[in-house]
């Protein structure tokens, strides 16, 4: 499996005591934020709301995409990508 | 010995620590910068409990030994996706039991017997006959008080805006609604018991029968466990408000009215604490030290604590992020060297 980077904000990655970069092997988007959670269950209640869906108000990139303009979640993954965790803001 | 006031925030906790003179303080913090602090408890062992939430990424539960090292509990309260509620946040934790109880929002109460590790909703309440009938208050569907009777751990109390507040006599199994003699607010077309908006509750520390509550409509007692409510109010300019707090040396009670349920501010730019000395007979406004001309703050309904020391500290915390103390049982106050962000939840520990 292509190993990538998910990124995560500040706020979230002092949960999980480690660095905001966090390498991941995953054949696809969904995967690795499934492995993401696997590997720091703390993550899951912050990023995935009661229905399994990520929060209405977290940004999920692949790359330089906003995942919700694709139509699946499970889109591949090629090695050296990076899944960027954001908070939806927009101005003040 | 030493006192701690763990201050929560719209933006993280903040540590207060002072002597028993609680004339000087020393301020840390932020913990958890960002994150909403909504509730804050100890357990009989000495961990602390703080419940976070966010806008964005949801609410958890953490627990700490010393303050210092963190661990977010990974089975926290949630509701079952069939439920198709969101847990938005924890508004109180009652630690006072081996059982652990924790109310939330959306409504509903969870309990732990594993020491906060392991959380399971109460079915009895969260399922409850009227539950359908249930809407929220302008802070949201939230069980926000927790009351455990320390002679029968079979009685449990829960407040819950706008609903009203419920008993449990066997444990949590099954809940009766102790609404009688409240006026109602939100006008139910079936189940014309609830609809009560109850903003605070504390019970008598030597008689869980006796308890006090802060509704929307007035300040209310209750003699006999909740059958009954009468009110007391005799010496407040206004009955509306939200936190309550008791002595549990004194038994002496505060509360911080405001200006109506239009306009939630202190009346006439005046903050003031009121103090009851006799059970809610009789309420006198306590000014000393404590802002009284253009003070247009509010406290939320978890924003003010007693340490029980003797005489009785009392902590305010406000919504324009002042935190105001008295060390003499509310004869007098100063105000920390502080502003913080919007102040959530005040509540005060001894330590070694």
């Amino acid at each position: 499996m292509p190993q990538v980077t998910v990124q995560l904000p500040s706020i979230l990655g002092r949960i999980i005591d480690e660095s905001r970069a966090i390498p991941i092997e995953a054949d696809s988007l969904g995967g690795a934020l499934r492995a993401l959670v696997d590997r720091h269950p703390a993550l899951g209640v912050h990023l995935f709301d009661e229905t399994g869906n990520l929060r209405q108000h977290v940004l999920c990139f692949h790359n330089q995409t906003n995942t919700r303009w694709l139509h699946s979640i499970e889109a591949p993954l090629a090695k050296g990508d990076t899944i960027t965790i954001l908070q939806a803001v927009s101005g003040g | 010995m030493g006192v701690l006031v763990i201050v929560g925030t719209d933006k993280g906790a903040f540590l207060l620590r002072s002597d028993t003179a609680r004339a000087h303080w020393k301020i840390q913090g932020p913990l958890f910068k960002g994150w909403k602090v909504t509730t804050v408890a100890r357990d009989a062992s000495g961990r602390y409990f703080v419940a976070t939430a966010s806008d964005v990424y949801g609410q958890a539960l953490h627990v700490s030994e010393d303050l210092d090292n963190w661990r977010q509990i990974e089975n926290g309260p949630a509701w079952a996706k069939d439920t198709e509620r969101k847990l938005n946040q924890i508004w109180t934790l009652n630690l006072q039991t081996s059982r652990f109880y924790a109310g939330v929002d959306e409504a509903g109460l969870f309990a732990s017997e594993d020491g906060g590790e392991s959380w399971s909703p109460i079915e009895g309440l969260n399922e409850h006959p009227t539950r359908d009938s249930w809407y929220p208050g302008a802070g949201g569907l939230c069980a926000h008080a927790v009351l455990t009777d320390p002679k029968n751990s079979k009685r449990i109390w829960c407040g819950i805006s706008a609903v009203g507040v419920f008993r449990s006599d066997d444990g949590g199994l099954t809940w009766e609604i102790k609404n009688q003699g409240i006026p109602m607010v939100i006008e139910d077309k079936q189940h014309k018991e609830i609809g009560r908006c109850v903003h605070g509750l504390v019970a008598d520390p030597n008689d869980a029968d006796t308890i006090y509550r802060q509704e929307h409509t007035g300040m209310f007692r209750t003699r006999d466990g909740g059958d009954t409510w009468q009110r007391i109010e005799n010496g407040l300019d206004s009955s509306f408000g939200f936190p309550i707090a008791i002595d549990r040396t004194s038994k002496t009670l505060y509360i911080i009215p405001l200006e109506s349920d239009e306009y939630r501010i202190p009346i006439d730019g005046r903050f003031r604490v009121y103090r009851s000395a006799n059970g809610g007979d009789t309420w006198d406004p306590l000014t000393n030290g404590l802002p009284q001309e253009n003070a247009y703050m509010g406290v939320l309904r978890d924003a003010l604590a007693v340490d029980h020391l003797d005489p009785c500290g009392v902590y305010v915390g406000t919504t324009a992020g002042t935190v105001h103390v008295s060390n003499d049982a509310g004869d007098s106050w100063t105000q920390v060297s502080c502003i913080l962000p919007r102040i959530l939840s005040v509540s005060v520990y001894m330590q070694e």
